[in-house]
């Protein structure tokens, strides 16, 4: 027992290997649970390193994207430029098409009235025949002018009175001389002035109020007047052109009649060379 | 580039010089001018016209009663036809048009208003 005893003791590790060996275990326990932590860290980082990776990666793409963005919204702004300066020159060319357009129609409308006054103006000389005259007044008047009930009249050789010589869509009764004095044909004979209603519709005017009265004038002096009473239910309006036709006619009208009436007289012979020869030009 | 023929039908000379001269605007337009409804389809029977501008009010044969012509004839039923005109009111534009005309126009005439007319109806730019 006591040699069991002995054998045991003998057999048992010195105390100081024990502590030795307790040391080992326990410090090659922490190095094993160390080892794990590093290990579970070192996973950690793995998983770190790819997330940050794929940021990364993520970022790199971020920033070609935003390049590319930067790009074109570089080229969208200098687009819009272009555009900018494309409306403006269009808007441009547009206001000069728009001015030149403008222009086209008022050299048309005056070429229109240069050619009515021209018309008029012609066919008031191309008769010499009193009737023919009056005629072609009577034409310029309907046709030119648009009037519709009309009258001329020329004054009695003591001017007091104005005398109907021709006249259309008047009813004869209503053909009457009429005094000069304190009449408004009268007033226009003697101040030689047009008298036009422009702030009416000369197709409404009436007999007592004409829509134009018109002084005829031979050498400077009036002879006598037209009345237009009424224009065409579509004429509503005198134009520019209406008051240069007035105007021809104050001029031209009386002294194409008087021609053809003193040609008439002279049993349309036409005076001789000598009555051209002392004109001194 | 082709060329137009126009035949102006009115017995007012000076409303045919007017039309003349508003007509003369229009390029490659040819004008023939007759004196009234007669001697307009005397002009039609011996050429073709591409387009026939007319006075209503007329001796002998009124325009009316051309356009009726005209519409029978089979060489110009097709050709299109300007009234030019006094009368204003919507029955007598009516009655034109029913007849057979493609434009109506009262006077006095505005120059760009006629030669509008007939550039639109000759589909002329």
């Amino acid at each position: 027992m006591a040699e069991d005893k002995k054998t045991s003791d003998s057999n048992s590790p010195p105390a100081d290997f024990k502590s030795e060996r307790d040391r080992f275990v326990k410090s090659f326990t922490r190095g094993s649970r160390l080892t794990d932590e590093f290990i579970q860290d070192y996973e950690q980082l793995l998983e770190r390193l790819a997330v940050l990776e794929a940021e990364n990666g993520s970022l790199h793409a971020q920033v070609a994207a935003d390049r590319a963005v930067r790009d074109l919204v570089q080229k969208i702004e200098r687009l819009e430029a272009e555009k900018t300066d494309l409306l403006s020159r269009t808007n441009r060319a547009e206001a000069i098409t728009n001015q030149f357009t403008t222009r086209v129609q008022e050299v048309e409308s005056e070429f229109s009235n240069l050619a009515n006054l021209y018309v008029a103006s012609n066919q008031l000389h191309s008769s010499l025949s009193p009737r023919g005259v009056t005629r072609r007044i009577k034409e310029v008047l309907a046709q030119l002018v648009g009037a519709e009930r009309y009258s001329m009249y020329l004054a009695n050789e003591d001017g007091t009175e104005l005398v109907p010589i021709a006249s259309e869509g008047v009813p004869g009764g209503d053909l009457l001389p009429v005094s000069v004095a304190g009449s408004r044909l009268g007033d226009v004979l003697k101040k030689g002035e047009a008298v036009v209603e422009e702030d009416s519709d000369p197709s409404r005017g009436a007999l007592d109020r004409p829509a134009a009265v018109i002084p005829l004038v031979v050498d400077e002096r009036v002879v006598g007047v037209i009345a237009i009473f009424s224009t065409l239910s579509q004429k509503t309006r005198f134009d520019a052109v209406d008051f240069e036709l007035f105007r021809l006619l104050g001029q031209h009208a009386a002294q194409a009649l008087v021609s053809a009436s003193l040609f008439a007289q002279a049993e349309r012979r036409l005076p001789g060379l000598e009555a051209f020869l002392d004109l001194s030009v | 580039m082709s060329e137009y023929s126009c035949l102006i039908v009115e017995d007012s000379p000076m409303m045919r010089q007017l039309l003349v001269f508003a007509l003369a605007r229009v390029k490659n337009l040819r004008v023939t001018e007759a004196d009234d409804g007669v001697d307009g389809l005397r002009k039609l029977a011996s050429a073709r016209y591409d387009i026939i501008v007319t006075d209503i009010n007329m001796p002998i044969m009124d325009g009316l009663k051309l356009v009726k012509r005209v519409r029978s004839d089979p060489v110009h039923k097709d050709t299109p036809i300007v009234i030019i005109t006094t009368e204003g009111s919507q029955e007598d534009r009516q009655r034109a048009l029913q007849l057979g005309a493609n434009a109506y126009i009262t006077k006095p005439i505005q120059a760009p208003q006629v030669i509008a007319t007939v550039k639109e109806l000759l589909r002329i730019d």
